[in-house]
């Protein structure tokens, strides 16, 4: 089977899944949807194992494949449009689809188990596969016209997804706002695309990367407008400041969607994205400079968010966002290997974090306040191991996987020298910060005396709450379809979950391997032929600078747990006398540097105010009032007129048809003259 | 000298001598008495005669040649629009198979006449001389005013055949005159000849040759329904019995247009300059007046006929630009507009046999809940109409306005975009019928209402709508979705039809 060929199926097998799912919701009973979900993504993960293997047989230049599979509108000559319905096989995209099937079939065998108890389980199936042939085709894209298509369904699931519980008016009030502002990313990327059309007149990816040098020779400035556009789209859909507010909110989806869409796949669309158009950001360094700054900040604030937050899953989510920092740093700054294989790696170690944090959720019948939970150590063992592996990943501790391509990413940020050095300390301080809130999070949960819930589990019994709350405002709410189920589920109890989570666990362990400095490179090798014309693609050699980084990173990372350890285990206390002494950062932290509130003051009120004065005024007196009025007047005129010259008597018909005879007659006759 | 027979190509020919001798031996096996010879064997004989002049049609694919001494001329553009015509015919035939119609008017006549008007459009289409193009017209309009009062005893069936008449004769009266000035000008009937007089000389502006080129506006507009020549579409749709209003709305819509783009964009090219700003603003006036007239009107056979005025306006404009990309357009917009006229006639003979209220809107209320499939053709029928994506329309209005823009007409490109927009406030009011209402209550009596002129009840018990009807409803209504999404296949057939108008750049 050509690499094209199983391209496609991997693009067809989720779709069958949510088509038989969708339809088939009066039938299926039982888990069976869960399971035809997830045999779906498995088929689709086969196919990208075997167009993996299709790829690599052939030469290294051969390694970029267009196959379309119908022109949509073959008008390129009269239109100069090539809206063509084609996806693009090269090593680049076969590894997103390798990551997104792989850990998509991975949270899809945890889902069959933790969404058990749902009422909406079809539907939420129906969902999944849905979001994973959406986040495939963007991938896969092999032009501009079906990327937008793939980047607006991905948004559309997510919502879908976000808002699943829809009884809960917060999780209705966060996929409402997630659709908001990745639809504001959408429009950028659009105009984006506009901007780069323009010139380069075609659609085609590699048409216009081929292209680029000739295109854009005289209109620099387009190529950089363009591309800061499609940054934007690039910052909202990875959750980049200052279009992020979205994500931690998005945490009131089900837990398996968290890992899937806000942490594995969906949230590095971003990071693809520039990594996909590295030819046109070579030729824009400045629209590349404005991502590195960006993703630079985002990886600092949010990691200053994460130290205060007391959510479990918004902690993992702030989490999210710095490391996806780390990402867009990298590929803007044109560590793209680097920057891919951290996405891979974060894939693993956080899709890891939230399945465990959805059981240890579980076993606290929906509760999500760190506040709350305390000592699960002894009755979580499976759970506690996974926190723990995902956790040193994170960390960056040597030699789990999160050590390696952070460091990495650090190195060739580094080795660029200049105002880049700003960013190699950044990516350092961030690296320290991860560590503490990491660990925060996992000390707080596990160590010190078992809550009454950790208890009951000690004791045999998994806690169920008398009265169902929104763990969000502790609203009393009922568990009937649109809610979460009265059912839960925990890895210790339920052998999918334990697979899942297990498997992923030994990936986040020896996902590094990979990539080991001086060792292998088995990630640069692979994508080779996608970033062949890149300038930045001979690696650097630098043993000193590597050394150094690798020992500072897992000083860091080290030091951070320590630092953790002391503050919450050792003294307990100890961060109540910090909040104390830094009541202003702690002030700053907790309300998320005020990024909402900025929002509500610079975005939401104009626009209300707008958006009232265009309905309460504009609308009524101008648009109705004038527009609609006299248009639908004119047209109701006009139908009359016609209708009344309209009847049915023929010497009329006949002497209508006389005058417009007269009238054309005359009309020529003047031509003559 | 002596003159000497011309040299007859019967290859070039087949495909019109097909349908003039089915129609002679359908024709003759009605005269059989047994019942089952005339209304299955007749039928089928016609569907029959629209396949073997369909099949000659790709036999002959790709030829390009003169016939009967350059009075015909067979090249792509005729036999796609032949093909447009027959498949036409064929939907027809099923439509009327279990019809009042045939049945009231004699199988064998109805459907003889029905293949006399093919060929009178196969003619008029492959026309290459003034005397073959009103040849042509005639042949196609005597039996089509036959066939809008075969339903005898239905008083609007007869109206609407008479008024097709007299009005038709004012229009062929005006055409026929007009041919004349051309001739008068040019001192050629032959199109070729026309064209080098007026390329050799300073003839654009002489008022003899204007005033044949408005007459015969008129005379063509009559036949295709360009306003103000419109006036007798809503009523002889309206009255036809209505497997003839879809033959009409479609077949002789192709014809006209096909005439149009022969001797507008053939004969008269030269004269562009002259016409073109006249059928330009006709064409405007045709989209508005089309698409004003539908709206309020509660009959369905009456808004398709305003409809049609108004896709009129829409083909006008790619005739009007003269551009080898109008011709294209023009073509394509013929064959999605066949696709969806089709699907929509099918499902209104649907509702008109099974419920009492006739093809009134309000047969269609609540159709989405009690019969999904007829609905869901008709609602993608009537999107297509309207020119929404993913429909064959969309890409056919897409192309109309694309060979506008391209034509230095941007402004006719943008009427048709309004046109669109007034066009949705009817379209949809069908479809909104069709899922947003409740269906009736059970239907009340099963009596038509209408008055008969000749005393007596029909012979049968209302017919209803078979087998066949859904499947020309089903095969068209998916035909207009597939080329919504793949029209390669139709892009490739217009293209391939750009290369037969020569002259055209």
């Amino acid at each position: 089977m050509s690499a094209t060929t199983a391209a496609w199926l991997v693009l067809a097998c989720p779709l069958a899944g949510t088509v038989v799912n969708a339809l088939g919701f009066r039938v299926l009973r039982g888990r069976a949807p869960g399971w035809i979900g997830t045999l779906a993504i498995a088929a689709a993960f086969a196919f990208a194992v075997v167009a993996f293997f299709a790829l690599q047989s052939r030469g290294p230049e051969q390694r970029q494949l267009v196959s379309s599979l119908w022109d949509y509108a073959s008008i390129k000559q009269t239109t100069g449009v090539d809206a063509r319905l084609s996806i693009l096989v090269d090593p680049l995209s076969v590894l997103m689809i390798l990551v997104v099937t792989g850990v998509s079939m991975l949270i899809h065998l945890y889902s069959v188990a933790y969404m058990g108890g749902d009422r909406g389980y079809t539907r939420f199936f129906a969902y999944l596969n849905f979001f994973v042939f959406s986040m495939l085709l963007l991938v896969l894209a092999g032009n501009f016209f079906l990327l937008i298509v793939g980047w607006a369904f991905v948004g559309a699931a997510s919502y879908l997804l976000i808002s699943f519980w829809y009884r809960r008016t917060t999780a209705t009030r966060a996929g409402i706002k997630a659709f908001v502002v990745n639809v504001v990313g959408d429009a950028g990327l659009v105009l984006g695309t506009f901007f780069i059309f323009r010139h380069s007149g075609t659609l085609d990816f590699l048409g216009t990367f081929h292209g680029v040098g000739r295109d854009f020779a005289s209109h620099q400035g387009a190529l950089t407008a363009g591309l800061i556009l499609l940054l934007v789209g690039a910052f909202a859909k990875s959750a980049q400041v200052p279009l992020h507010t979205w994500l931690p909110d998005a945490m009131e989806g089900p837990t398996p969607v968290s890992a899937l869409i806000h942490a594995a796949t969906m949230v590095t669309a971003g990071v693809y994205l520039i990594a996909r158009m590295h030819p046109l950001f070579e030729h824009a360094p400045a629209a590349a400079d404005v991502g590195a700054i960006v993703g630079c900040l985002t990886l600092l604030i949010a990691g200053t968010i994460g130290l205060v937050v007391t959510d479990l899953k918004r902690v993992i989510a702030y989490s999210t966002m710095s490391q996806i920092g780390y990402m867009v740093m990298a590929v803007s700054a044109g560590a793209y290997v680097a920057g891919l294989f951290h996405l891979m790696t974060h894939a693993f170690f956080k899709a890891l974090l939230f399945m465990a944090a959805g059981s240890l959720i579980g076993a606290m019948a929906g509760e999500q306040s760190l506040d709350r939970m305390s000592g699960f150590k002894r009755a979580m063992p499976f759970t506690f191991g996974c926190f723990v592996v995902g956790g040193l990943s994170l960390a960056g501790v040597p030699p789990f996987s999160g050590f390696f391509s952070k460091d990495e990413i650090l190195f060739i940020v580094g080795h660029q020298g200049g105002w880049h050095w700003i960013l190699y300390a950044a990516g350092y301080v961030g690296a320290l910060l991860t560590a503490v809130y990491t660990w925060r999070m996992i000390f707080r949960a596990f160590y010190g005396p078992p809550c009454p819930e950790a208890a009951e589990l000690e004791a045999g019994h998994l806690h169920h709450a008398e009265v169902h709350r929104n763990p969000a405002t502790g609203e009393e709410e009922d568990t009937d379809v649109g809610f979460p189920g009265p059912e839960h589920h925990i890895a210790e109890r339920e052998p999918s979950m334990k697979v899942a989570m297990g498997i992923l666990a030994v990936l986040a362990s020896v996902g590094g391997f990979l990539q080991v400095p001086g060792v292998t490179n088995a990630l640069d090798h692979f994508l080779e032929p996608t970033f062949a014309d890149s300038r930045f693609n001979q690696s650097p050699s630098d043993p000193g600078l590597v050394t150094a980084g690798l020992v500072l990173g897992a000083v860091l990372g080290l030091l951070g747990i320590a630092i953790a350890y002391v503050v919450w285990v050792r003294r307990p206390g100890t961060s109540a006398r910090l909040q104390q002494r830094f009541a202003f950062l702690h002030r700053l932290f907790v309300n998320k540097w005020y990024f909402d509130e900025l929002n509500e003051i610079l975005v939401v009120r104009p626009f209300m105010w707008i958006g009232r004065f265009g309905q309460q005024t504009f609308e009524r007196v101008f648009v109705n009032g004038a527009l609609v009025g006299g248009t639908t007047g004119l047209v109701k005129a006009t139908s009359a007129a016609v209708r009344a010259a309209q009847n049915g008597f023929l010497r009329a018909y006949a002497a209508l048809l006389m005058l417009g005879l007269v009238g054309v007659g005359f009309y020529f006759l003047l031509q003559a003259a | 000298m002596t003159p000497k027979a011309p040299i007859i190509d019967w290859a070039g020919l087949s495909p019109l001598v097909a349908l003039l001798g089915g129609a002679v031996i359908v024709l003759l096996v009605g005269l059989l008495r047994p019942r089952f010879v005339r209304e299955v064997i007749v039928p089928l004989l016609a569907l029959a005669t629209f396949a073997t002049a369909a099949g000659l049609g790709i036999w002959q694919w790709g030829e390009q040649i003169s016939l009967i001494s350059g009075a015909l001329r067979l090249d792509q553009l005729a036999i796609a629009l032949m093909w447009i015509i027959c498949a036409t015919g064929a939907a027809a035939v099923l439509l009327s198979w279990r019809a009042v119609a045939p049945r009231e008017a004699a199988h064998g006549e109805y459907y003889a006449l029905l293949l006399t008007s093919a060929a009178g459009m196969l003619v008029l289409v492959a026309a290459q001389n003034l005397v073959t193009l009103f040849a042509g017209l005639e042949l196609l309009s005597i039996p089509l005013y036959v066939l809008c009062a075969t339903e005898m005893r239905r008083e609007t069936s007869l109206e609407s055949g008479l008024k097709y008449l007299i009005i038709g004769s004012v229009g062929s009266a005006t055409f026929v005159y007009g041919l004349a000035f051309l001739y008068g000008a040019t001192g050629s009937t032959d199109f070729a000849g026309i064209d080098r007089a007026l390329n050799s000389s300073s003839l654009v502006s002489d008022p003899l040759l204007l005033t044949g080129i408005a007459l015969s506006v008129v005379g063509l507009g009559f036949k295709a329904s360009i306003a103000p020549f419109h006036q007798w579409t809503p009523d002889v749709y309206e009255g036809a019995p209505t497997p003839i209003t879809a033959f009409m709305a479609v077949a002789t819509k192709a014809a006209a247009f096909g005439a149009f783009l022969r001797l507008f964009d053939g004969a008269l090219l030269n004269a562009q300059a002259d016409w073109g700003p006249a059928l330009a603003a006709l064409a405007a006036i045709t989209i508005v007046v089309g698409n004003v007239g539908a709206l309020g009107q509660t009959s369905l056979k009456r808004l398709m006929a305003w409809s049609s005025v108004a896709q009129a306006g829409y083909l006008l404009a790619g005739v009007v630009v003269a551009t080898k990309l109008g011709l294209q357009a023009t073509v394509f917009y013929l064959a999605v507009y066949l696709f969806m006229n089709i699907a929509a006639f099918a499902v209104i003979i649907i509702r008109e046999r099974q419920t009492p209220l006739g093809d009134d809107i309000a047969a269609f209320a609540g159709l989405g809940t009690t019969a999904p499939l007829p609905a869901a053709v008709m609602t993608v029928a009537m999107l297509s109409l309207a020119g929404i994506p993913a429909t064959a329309g969309f890409i056919g209005k897409f192309y109309v306005i694309e060979a506008a823009i391209d034509g230095n007409y941007a402004w006719l490109g943008i009427v048709i975009v309004i046109g669109s927009m007034l066009s949705l406030a009817y379209y949809l009011r069908v479809v909104a019928a069709m899922w947003m209402l409740e269906a009736p209550e059970a239907p009340v009596s099963t009596v038509t209402g209408r008055p008969a002129l000749a005393g007596g009840d029909l012979d049968a018990p209302a017919p209803g709508a078979g087998i066949e009807v859904y499947a020309v409803a089903a095969v068209f209504g998916v035909a207009t979705l597939f080329f919504g999404i793949v029209p390669s296949p139709l892009f490739d057939l217009a293209v391939k039809v750009g290369s037969s108008l020569t002259s055209l750049f």
